[in-house]
C-alpha cells in the first residue's frame, strides 16, 4: 500500500473575475508530488487562468492555493519566495531579449543568491544539455526558433530547481513539425518524476504522459479523471462533444 | 545599418550620376542655364573676378544663351513628333547624347564660375564694407546684418554659449531626476506588500502623475517666473541681503533648475513609454522565477524599454535648445537675450532675429547630427529634428 501523501498544491473554491466576466467559478483541485496532471479544455474555459492563479501571476478573488502549508490567495505571502519553488512556461517564451541564453538561465539563481556565478553557470549548461542546446548557451535568444526558445524557457525554469513545473500551453506558438521537440523533453522531465500541471492542446500528449486529466469548461472542472477514462469512457456531454472535436 | 548608406556608397551614386546620358539632361540643365544668364545680368559686387575679364563674361553668357536655343530645338522636335522623338529625333543618337552630356558640364562650369563672381565674392566685399563703415548701413540688408555679427559677435558669442550650456547640462540633469521619477511612477500596490510600502508605492506615484501634470500643463516661461522669484524668497528669509542672493541665486541658476524640472517631466513621460512598449511577458518571464517587481525592472525591462526612448530622450535636447529662449524673461543671458540687446541697440528686429535664427538653427542640426551617431551607436533609429508634440511612437521590437 502506498503511504497517504499530502498533495503538493491544494485548490479550494478559487473564484476569479475579470471585470463582470467570471472566468473560475469555483475551482477544487489537488496536485500531489510527482503528478503530472494535465488540464484541456476549449479556449476561454479558463484553464490558463487556473494556472496562472498557481503562481499569483493572477491574483485570485476568492479561495485557497494551499502550497507548504501556506495560502498563495491570502494577503502578505512571500510570492517571491514562493515563486522560486514554482516553474513557468509561457505559450510565448519570455525569454529575455537582452541577453544570451545563459544569461536568461542565470539571472535567477545568481540574482536571488541561490547560487554562485560559477555554479549557476554549470548547472545551467547541464540543464541546457539535457534540452540538447548545449552549443547555444551563448546565442542571442531572438534568433533561435520556437521550438528552441521554448527548450530554453524549461532549461531557465529548471535552474531554480523547481519543486513544481506549470507548463501554460507551451507548444502552442510552434509550428506542427517542431511540436515533437518541446513535447519529448517535458515527457522526459515526467518520466524523471517532477510535479507538473499543462495547459495544453495536445491530446497525444495528455492520454500518454499524464496521471489524471483535468477538463474545464466555462470555469468549471467538468470532469476529471485517469487519462483512460476520460479519453476512452467520457461521462459528461460536454468533453465528449470537446473530445470529439479534437480526436475525430 | 542597413538603411543608411554610407559615404563611399553616396559618393559612388553621384559619380554614376554625373556621368550617364539622361534623356531629360536639356530640359534640366537648360534651368541651370537660365540660372546663370539671370546671375550675369546682375550687378558686379566690387571684388568680382569677371569684372576685368569682361569678354570671358560676355562668352559665357552667350554659351548659357545657346544652350536654351538648343533645348527650345529640342522641345520643338519632341511637340512635333511625341511618342516618336525617341527613334527618329537628332538627339536621341549615342554620339549626340554623348556630346550634349559634355555640353552640359561646361553649362554647370559656367553657371557655377557665376554664382562664386556675384554671390561670393559678394558676400566678402559686403564682409569688408561692413566692418569698415562707421555707423550700421541702412540701406543694404545683407551689409546690415553683417555689420551687426561684427560689431556685437561678443553679446551672441555670451548668449550662444548660454543656451548651450543651459540645453546641455538641464538635458543631462533632467535624465536622472526622470530616472528616479519614472521608477516611482511606474510601481504598483502588490498583495505581499506591507502597509508602509503600499503607502510609499501610493505617495511615489501620485506624486509623479501630479508633477507631470501640473508641469506638462504649465508654459516653461511661467514656472521660470515662479521658480525665479520663490528661491529669491527662500534666500532671502534666512536673512541673507538682495546683494548677496543675487550672487548665489542668479538668472542662470534661476533658468537652469527651470529647465531641468521642466525636461523631467517629459523625459519621464517618454521614459514611461519605453518601458511600457516593452512585451509584458519579459517582466513576467522575470516574476514567474521569483525576482521582485524592482529586480525584473532593473535587470529585464527598464534595459529593453531605455532603447526604445532614445529617440525621445536624445530629441529632448534640441527641444531645450530651443524652448530655453523663454528663459531670458528672467534676465538669464542666453541667446534670446543677446537677441533682445542687440535688437535694442539698432532699433531693429529683424535683422539681429535673422542671426539668432541661423544660430539657433545650427545649434540643433549640430545636436541632431550628433544624437544621431549615439543613436545609431545603440543600434536605435534616431528621431528627426521636431518638437515633443510631434514626436513619433514608440516602434516595437
Amino acid at each position: 500500500m502506498t503511504q497517504m501523501q499530502e498533495p503538493l498544491i491544494r485548490i479550494e473554491g478559487l473564484r476569479k473575475s475579470f471585470g463582470e466576466h467570471e472566468v473560475l467559478k469555483g475551482i477544487d483541485l489537488s496536485v500531489m508530488p510527482g503528478q503530472v496532471v494535465t488540464i484541456i479544455g476549449s479556449s476561454g474555459s479558463g484553464k490558463s487562468t487556473l494556472l496562472r492563479c498557481l503562481n499569483l501571476l493572477e491574483t485570485p478573488d476568492e479561495g485557497h492555493v494551499w502550497f507548504h502549508g501556506q495560502d498563495l490567495a491570502g494577503e502578505h505571502v512571500d510570492v517571491n519566495g514562493l515563486r522560486q519553488c514554482i516553474g513557468m512556461v509561457f505559450q510565448s517564451f519570455n525569454l529575455f531579449n537582452n541577453m544570451d541564453v545563459l544569461d536568461n538561465c542565470t539571472l535567477a539563481p545568481v540574482m536571488l543568491k541561490q547560487a554562485s556565478k560559477e555554479e549557476a553557470e554549470r548547472t545551467a549548461l547541464e540543464h541546457l544539455a539535457a534540452v540538447g542546446l548545449s552549443e547555444f548557451a551563448h546565442a542571442d535568444v531572438r534568433r533561435l526558433s520556437g521550438g528552441q526558445k521554448q527548450r530554453v524557457a524549461i532549461a531557465r525554469a529548471l535552474c531554480m530547481s523547481p519543486e513544481i513545473m506549470l507548463f501554460d500551453e507551451p507548444t502552442s506558438a510552434l509550428d506542427p513539425e517542431i511540436v515533437g521537440e518541446v513535447l519529448e523533453v517535458m515527457r522526459s522531465l515526467a518520466e524523471g518524476g517532477m510535479t507538473m500541471v499543462v495547459v495544453t492542446h495536445e491530446m497525444d500528449f495528455a492520454r500518454g504522459v499524464s496521471d489524471e486529466v483535468v477538463f474545464m469548461d466555462q470555469g468549471i472542472i467538468a470532469e476529471h479523471g485517469s487519462p483512460e477514462q476520460i479519453f476512452t469512457n467520457p461521462q459528461n456531454p460536454r468533453t465528449r462533444a470537446f473530445l470529439s472535436r479534437y480526436l475525430g | 545599418m542597413t538603411t543608411a548608406y554610407s559615404s563611399a556608397q553616396r559618393c559612388g551614386r553621384l559619380v554614376a550620376f554625373i556621368r550617364g546620358d539622361h534623356r531629360y539632361v536639356l530640359l534640366g540643365t537648360s534651368a541651370i542655364a537660365a540660372f546663370g544668364m539671370l546671375l550675369s545680368s546682375s550687378p558686379r559686387p566690387a571684388l568680382s573676378f569677371l569684372a576685368p575679364v569682361y569678354g570671358v563674361e560676355v562668352a559665357m553668357y552667350y554659351t548659357l544663351a545657346a544652350w536654351i536655343a538648343i533645348a527650345v530645338v529640342a522641345l520643338a522636335f519632341k511637340i512635333a513628333l511625341r511618342r516618336a522623338y525617341a527613334a527618329k529625333a537628332p538627339f536621341t543618337r549615342p554620339a549626340v547624347r554623348r556630346a550634349l552630356r559634355y555640353g552640359s558640364y561646361i553649362v554647370c562650369i559656367i553657371t557655377a564660375a557665376l554664382v562664386l563672381d556675384r554671390w561670393g565674392t559678394g558676400l566678402v566685399s559686403a564682409w569688408n564694407a561692413a566692418v569698415s563703415a562707421t555707423a550700421r548701413p541702412q540701406d543694404d540688408m545683407l551689409q546690415g546684418i553683417l555689420y551687426i555679427v561684427y560689431h556685437d559677435r561678443q553679446t551672441f558669442l555670451t548668449g550662444l554659449i548660454t543656451t548651450v550650456q543651459l540645453a546641455f547640462f538641464g538635458t543631462i540633469a533632467a535624465f536622472f531626476l526622470a530616472l528616479l521619477l519614472v521608477f516611482a511612477r511606474i510601481q504598483t500596490v502588490e498583495r505581499q506588500d506591507n502597509d508602509f510600502v503600499r503607502f510609499c508605492k501610493r505617495v511615489g506615484c501620485g506624486f509623479a502623475k501630479g508633477y507631470s501634470t501640473v508641469v506638462r500643463g504649465t508654459p516653461m516661461m511661467i514656472q521660470a517666473l515662479i521658480i525665479y522669484p520663490a528661491v529669491f524668497s527662500l534666500f532671502k528669509n534666512t536673512g541673507m541681503s538682495t546683494t548677496e542672493v543675487n550672487a548665489v541665486w542668479t538668472a542662470f541658476w534661476g533658468g537652469l533648475v527651470t529647465i531641468i524640472l521642466n525636461s523631467t517631466a517629459y523625459m519621464m513621460e517618454v521614459l514611461r513609454g519605453g518601458i511600457e512598449a516593452v512585451d509584458a511577458g519579459q517582466a513576467e518571464g522575470a516574476r514567474s522565477l521569483g525576482l521582485s517587481q524592482w529586480q525584473a525592472m532593473r535587470r529585464v525591462v527598464f534595459p529593453q524599454g531605455i532603447k526604445h526612448a532614445i529617440p525621445g530622450l536624445s530629441n529632448e535636447l534640441v527641444v531645450n535648445i530651443k524652448d530655453s529662449s523663454v528663459l531670458s524673461v528672467i534676465g538669464t543671458f542666453d541667446l534670446m537675450f543677446a537677441n533682445t540687446t542687440v535688437t535694442g541697440i539698432y532699433y531693429n528686429q529683424l535683422q539681429p532675429s535673422l542671426i539668432s535664427a541661423a544660430l539657433y538653427l545650427s545649434l540643433t542640426l549640430v545636436a541632431s547630427w550628433l544624437l544621431g551617431k549615439f543613436a545609431r551607436h545603440f543600434d536605435v533609429e534616431p528621431a528627426t529634428l521636431g518638437s515633443t508634440s510631434d514626436q513619433q511612437l514608440v516602434k516595437g521590437e
